[in-house]
């Protein structure tokens, strides 16, 4: 037993011996040997010897690196030799073999025991990748760039197995002892940087979390090494590891954020009883150390910044009071800590906005706390702290209060802009990319923050005219206070802009432009039927305050009259919103007095403005609209406020325009006539019938009667109700009170007067002009009568009254059911000679009244019905227009007196007479007007007496009813006024 | 030959060479009866600048030689160490080389030359180096790391430790004992902050060292090594304190293995072999005293914040506790029975009787009351 036992042992120790031998001899050279074989010896060795590891590993080292380069010049070979095809060259095949023993070896190692193995092996991986990295960095390279070097490392076996090797370790490691594994990744990047970059990116890749927080922890410890910040700055590991993280930054950015944020936190939690020195002082030294990295990587500070106003909100502030004496003297100085702030403030590419609001927020902290002094000085230590917390700030420098942090930040900006200078432009890009929270403080109650954000707004839009125009639009939107619009227009108006700058200028500037924006925006979400929900009518309003305090002429800012000029390119879209769009009332207000107040067309001041056409039409449009929402109206003052605007600006529009003109009365008068505003002045309604009875027509319902239709007179049904649903309804009156009634007729006859006025300036300014007057009776004429023939002046024999007599009924029921319409008719026959156009209508009128008497018969006796008062207060109406118009001269024009105490009998006779007679004869025409020196329209009386044939009925019938009558018979018949 | 004639011709000769024979000029120079001053600085000299190439030949510093440089003149110490010479003359060579002011530095070539040994096994490697931890001592730094850097080799890094190394006890018995004397040193011990437990195959190898071999553990003082004339002989120190001390803390630590038991069983068995009638000089009072500070701190642990009248209680029903003291009884008293312990028994004693109350312990402090 004994003797077998030290026999095994001899021959171990032969195999053992010998191995070493034969390993010590191949690679030393003096025997040459088989590279494969040899590579056996020496793992075996490795497993037996362990004490050899080194030896056997340095040898590895060489194996690899031979392998190595005979791939890359066999890649070199390939790109010398022909163009690229992207083929990897063949590996000989002993380095093949030889490394996929070495591999299978080494990864066996590891899996087994990995404690052991992993933080040997990978930490000679990454040696050996380092070293081969910076050997053959420059060859057989296309391209330095990091991903070209990944791609050509990772095609070739020798860096592929290395890599592999290395990140079996790492896994095996992930949740033991990473650190070893992490601080040989660094000390190698260290040290071969920057060939050594693709290693670090790849294995970061496969361990993002670990690698990350490992290497944050490797660093902080590292940079707890160094006493100041000099010191600290010019470490080479620090500085790898700012590269690994920033390559890992650009797929990782959580991650890192992640951990950053960590970080952050848990120097946060001071931890006497469970810290040691060492933690202590890493606590202590984080804040400056993640400075320090923002400082070295913009993608660190942007990662840092994002969201920053989470990551520290002001408890956090608080909390940092404790640092701050410690960073001050690693920094040196105060000032030295400031600066650097202030520098990475002005370098962050993310979450600049957060930054800003943040410094803002100390301030605040610090205003609110100032009475009291002690408070007041932890406020302001802490402010700083939160400076130091990453780049957050508002220092307050002890020796002037005043001075912030954000104070020095916009400070650089602004001279950096002024300068043109393009070093800030990050923290610029940074803002331009978070203009939504800038455009939040602008409205921010605090005059500190608003401030800012304007005054941000300003540098950004002193380059980017597109921004400047997004945030005053945003502005002008949402302004609810005289404070924002008095922001609005200090951004508008800064020296920064380039207030010539094109096209901009050319279009009004740049309040044109937002303008344009806001109502192209509105106009199609009108379009879309969107039924805005958001209300518009503040931004309505901060128009109409902007543009009083430009007409104001009291602030100095406005005087280059950006809002007219603005309002002004934009009054086509301007005034189409207005004249299309269903604003509410309280909006229409506004626009109206805008517009009143915009003064167009323009002729005084040097400033004079033509409105284009679009405008004008748009503009006569809006106003006549916004007369019938006066007149529905409930406030008496905003009511005659509207009516006098709408008077003024009507009459300017009128002067200005012929189709201003047209356009406006025709729009008037129809509206007014036809549309549902016609209850407003008087308008019969028809009570609306139930819906299934709307399409009983009459035919039908004769139908029902019998199966023919008898067209005798007793079996068909008249249009007196519908069998079956009672009697017809009659018509019901609207509810509107006679003196609102008569106040809006008033205000409209004015309304068009207005229209038909006078050019201004003229001394026909305030003169109803008698061309524009035609065109109202013109168009009440064609308004009115439902023929386009038979309109002509002339009145033709009755009897031919019985072939219009349905169009006759059809005005005739127009004007019962309007009563507006007299107020019209009488309106242009006071200016005369305008009545005769409507020759027509009172023609038509004049042919019912005769038909209704004639078939009233005996029904005279019931002089009390409606029926007959209606009859009669028609008949009286009509002959006093046709009187007023001067259409019928004395003493015809007295009928209207008498009437009413004849019988229908007499009365039939006097219109067929007298009437009827005289006006066929005596054809209504402005001819029968003579025109005086003042312009006006006149029938003489006394020279157009109508002969005895036209007054002898109505003569004999007043003698006949002369003790009724008899005081007019006297004053139509006797005392005649005679020619002198 | 000059001095500067033995380093001309050395310089003329390459490495490995070189180191190979500058080993045997240094051996001729300090393996003789009262070597001179010079002679000495001589060889150390040679040490310097051939075998460790520590230094250039104006004595300027180099850089540690290369894993390969280093394997190499591991390969010609290790054959010198083998060679035919005899053992006093391979311990004078390997305790010049190893020892003194340039210890520290080459303790790294010192450590893999003796984890090679073991590993291949080397016997007469071995015996030097047990000559050389013999003489340093057993608390010196070097002295651990070397232990520690065995450790790693041979029972962290290499999986089948035990089986491999089951006969080296039958190889260097002096080694052994020296290097067990080491580990106890190294684990279960609080001097460098956290307690740290042996690895698994360590402990495994330990008991099956101890099981087998009765006497292993008095190894190295039954055959002391041979060393050159007029050195002061260093008393080697035995395990056997070391590794009660891991049976006795296993279970306040909660490393409930049952290897621990076994190593118990096994040390206990070494004592009873130890051969009677000599002075005793196996175990000092002071390393058996060890445990107690560490018995002290768990019972104070278990019982803080605790109630007055329920401490007894809670130290009685601690098994745990319980067994570390009788683990620690058993070995005092087994010590005392056989006469190993030198010192101020009385002393160990008294520091013993204020331990929490055990059953074992009162009888065994009763039995060997000094009085009685």
């Amino acid at each position: 037993m004994v003797s077998q036992q030290t026999r095994f042992r001899n021959t171990t120790q032969q195999d053992v011996l010998s191995d070493l031998k034969v390993f010590v001899d191949g690679v030393t050279k003096q025997v040459k040997c088989n590279p494969l074989d040899l590579t056996k010896t020496a793992l075996s060795i490795l497993k037996s010897l362990p004490a050899a590891r080194d030896a056997v590993l340095s040898y590895f080292c060489s194996v690899f690196d031979k392998a190595s380069e005979n791939y890359v010049c066999a890649i070199e070979v390939i790109f010398s030799t022909e163009v690229s095809t992207g083929t990897i060259p063949p590996l000989s095949e002993y380095d093949e073999a030889i490394i996929s023993e070495i591999h299978s070896v080494l990864c066996s190692f590891v899996t087994e025991n990995a404690e052991a193995w992993a933080p040997i092996i990978s930490t000679w991986s990454l040696e050996l990748l380092g070293e081969i990295s910076t050997k053959y960095a420059g060859r057989a390279h296309i391209s330095t760039g990091l991903n070209e070097t990944l791609q050509l490392w990772m095609n070739c076996r020798a860096t592929r197995t290395l890599i592999d090797i290395t990140t079996q370790c790492l896994s095996c490691l992930i949740h033991s002892d990473t650190e070893a594994c992490i601080n040989a990744l660094l000390d190698t990047s260290v040290k071969h940087s920057p060939n050594f970059d693709w290693v670090v990116a790849h294995v970061g890749s496969c361990f993002p979390n670990t690698v990350i927080t490992r290497v944050l922890s490797c660093g902080l410890k590292d940079f707890c090494q160094n006493k100041s910040y000099e010191q600290g700055c010019n470490s080479p590991k620090l500085k790898s590891v700012v590269g690994i993280l920033g390559h890992l930054a650009s797929s990782h950015c959580s991650d890192i954020g992640t951990a950053l944020l960590h970080l952050f936190n848990s120097s946060l939690i001071v931890d006497t009883a469970q810290d040691n020195d060492a933690i202590r002082l890493q606590k202590k030294a984080t804040i400056p150390f993640l400075l320090h990295l923002s400082n070295l990587s913009s993608t660190l500070l942007s990662t840092i910044c994002t969201n920053i106003y989470h990551t520290i909100p002001l408890e956090v502030i608080l909390q940092l009071y404790n640092f701050i004496d410690d960073w001050c003297k690693y920094f040196g100085s105060s000032e030295a800590l400031e600066d650097l702030l202030v520098s990475l403030i002005l370098k962050c590419e993310k979450g600049a906005s957060q930054i800003i609001n943040l410094l803002l927020d100390c301030i605040f902290l610090e205003d609110v706390s100032s009475t009291d002094e002690v408070q007041n000085q932890i406020i302001k230590m802490n402010a700083r702290d939160v400076l130091g917390t990453k780049s957050k700030h508002n220092i307050e420098i002890e020796m002037c209060i005043n001075s912030s942090i954000a104070e020095f930040v916009l400070q650089e900006i602004d001279f950096s802009i002024r300068n043109n200078l393009s070093e800030h432009h990050g923290i610029l890009n940074s803002l331009m990319n978070e203009i939504d929270d800038i455009h939040v403080m602008l409205l921010n109650p605090k005059t500190v923050k608003s401030q800012t954000a304007a005054k941000i707004i300003i540098f950004i839009g002193h380059n980017n005219p597109a921004i400047l125009i997004k945030s005053a639009k945003f502005l002008f939107q949402n302004a609810r206070t005289d404070h924002h619009l008095a922001l609005l227009v200090r951004i508008l108006s800064d020296e920064l802009i380039d207030k010539a700058l094109q096209p901009y200028h050319n279009k009004g500037g740049y309040f044109a432009a937002v303008l344009d924006q806001i109502f192209n925006e509105y106009l199609q979400e009108l379009a879309v039927l969107n039924d805005n929900e958001d209300d518009f009518s503040q931004m309505w309003y901060n128009l109409l305050i902007l543009l009083r305090w430009e007409k104001s002429n009291k602030v100095q800012m406005l005087r280059s009259q950006i809002i007219t000029r603005a309002l002004q390119q934009n009054l086509i879209t301007f005034t189409a919103i207005f004249a299309k769009s269903q604003l509410d009332n309280k909006t229409l207000h506004t626009f109206t007095e805008i517009l009143e107040i915009l003064n167009i067309p323009t002729y005084n001041n040097g400033h004079s403005y033509s409105p284009p056409l679009q405008v004008v039409i748009n503009f006569t449009i809006g106003i006549v609209n916004y007369f019938f929402v006066c007149c529905e109206e409930r406030d008496e003052i905003i009511r005659l406020k509207g009516y006098n605007c709408t008077v003024e600006i009507l009459k300017r529009l009128c002067a200005h325009s012929n189709i201003a003109r047209i356009l406006a009365l025709r729009e008037l008068v129809e509206i007014a006539l036809f549309s549902n505003c016609n209850v407003l002045f008087g308008a019969h309604i028809k009570r609306q019938t139930p819906h299934e009875y709307n399409d009983k027509l009459l035919l039908k319902q004769n139908k029902k009667l019998s199966k023919t239709i008898p067209l005798t007179k007793h079996s068909s049904v008249y249009n007196g109700g519908i069998i079956g649903a009672g009697k017809r309804k009659s018509i019901s009156f609207h509810s509107l009170a006679v003196d609102n009634i008569a106040n809006n007729t008033t205000h409209l006859i004015r309304t068009i007067k207005a229209c038909c006025l006078g050019p201004p300036d003229s001394e026909k300014e305030t003169e109803v002009l008698q061309d524009n007057i035609i065109q109202v009776s013109l168009l009440l004429v064609q308004y009115i009568s439902p023929d386009v023939m038979y309109n002509g002046l002339p009145w033709p024999e009755e009897e031919f009254s019985k072939v219009t007599i349905e169009r006759d009924l059809f005005i005739r029921r127009l004007f019962s059911s309007t009563p507006l319409l007299w107020e019209l008719m009488s309106l242009v026959a006071v200016h005369r000679p305008a009545l005769c156009y409507c020759s027509v209508i009172i023609r038509a009128l004049t042919a019912t009244l005769m038909h209704q008497w004639s078939s009233m018969g005996d029904q005279s006796k019931s002089m009390n019905t409606d029926s007959y008062k209606s009859l009669m207060e028609t008949t009286v109406k009509v002959i006093e227009v046709m009187s007023l118009g001067q259409l019928l001269p004395p003493p015809l024009s007295g009928i209207r007196d008498a009437i009413s105490y004849f019988n229908s009998f007499e009365i039939v006779a006097i219109l067929r007479d007298c009437i009827w007679s005289y006006m066929r004869d005596h054809i209504p025409s402005p001819a029968l007007f003579t025109t005086d020196s003042n312009g006006l329209h006149w029938r003489d009386p006394t020279i157009a007496r109508p002969p005895e044939i036209y007054t002898n009925t109505l003569r004999i019938i007043m003698q006949r009813n002369i003790k009724t009558v008899g005081h007019l018979y006297a004053q139509m018949f006797i005392n005649i006024p005679k020619d002198e | 030959m000059s001095v500067q004639e033995t380093k001309i011709t050395l310089r003329k000769i390459e490495f490995p060479a070189c180191a190979k024979e500058a080993l045997s000029r240094i051996s001729q120079l300090i393996c003789r009866r009262g070597p001179s001053l010079s002679q000495m600085d001589l060889a150390l000299d040679l040490m310097a600048e051939f075998v460790f190439c520590e230094i250039d030949k104006r004595g300027n510093k180099l850089s540690p030689l290369n894993p390969i440089k280093e394997l190499q003149l591991l390969d010609v110490l290790f054959e010198y160490f083998n060679g035919n010479i005899k053992e006093v003359f391979k311990n004078t060579v390997f305790l010049s080389l190893f020892s003194g002011t340039t210890a520290t530095l080459r303790s790294r070539i010192l450590s893999k030359l003796i984890s090679i040994a073991i590993g291949v096994p080397s016997k007469s490697v071995l015996i030097s180096a047990s000559a050389l931890m013999q003489q340093v001592g057993d608390s010196s730094m070097n002295y651990n790391k070397l232990a520690e850097a065995i450790v790693k080799d041979y029972f962290v890094l290499i999986p089948n430790a035990t089986q491999r190394l089951s006969g080296l006890p039958d190889c260097a018995p002096q080694f052994v004992a020296n290097f067990l004397t080491a580990v106890g040193e190294i684990y279960y011990n609080d001097k460098k902050g956290d307690v740290q437990f042996p690895p698994r195959s360590l402990l495994e190898t330990v008991v099956l060292w101890v099981t087998a071999n009765s006497k292993l553990c008095i190894a190295a003082q039954q055959n002391p090594s041979a060393l050159p004339s007029g050195t002061i002989v260093m008393e080697s120190t035995t395990s056997i304190a070391g590794l009660f001390k891991w049976c006795i803390l296993a279970p306040i630590y909660k490393q409930d293995c049952e290897l621990y038991a076994k190593l118990h069983l096994g040390l206990l068995n070494n004592i009873l072999d130890i051969p009677q009638g000599y002075q005793p000089k196996a175990i000092n009072h002071v390393h058996l005293a060890v445990p107690i500070r560490y018995i002290y701190k768990y019972a104070a642990s278990l019982v803080r914040k605790k109630d007055e009248a329920e401490k007894n209680r809670y130290l009685l029903e601690d098994a745990n506790l319980q067994l570390s003291l009788d683990r620690y009884a058993q070995a005092v008293q087994v010590a005392l029975s056989v006469n190993c312990v030198y010192g101020n028994v009385g002393e160990l004693l008294n520091q013993v009787s204020q331990l929490p109350q055990n059953k074992l312990w009162s009888i065994v402090i009763a039995a060997n009351q000094p009085n009685k």
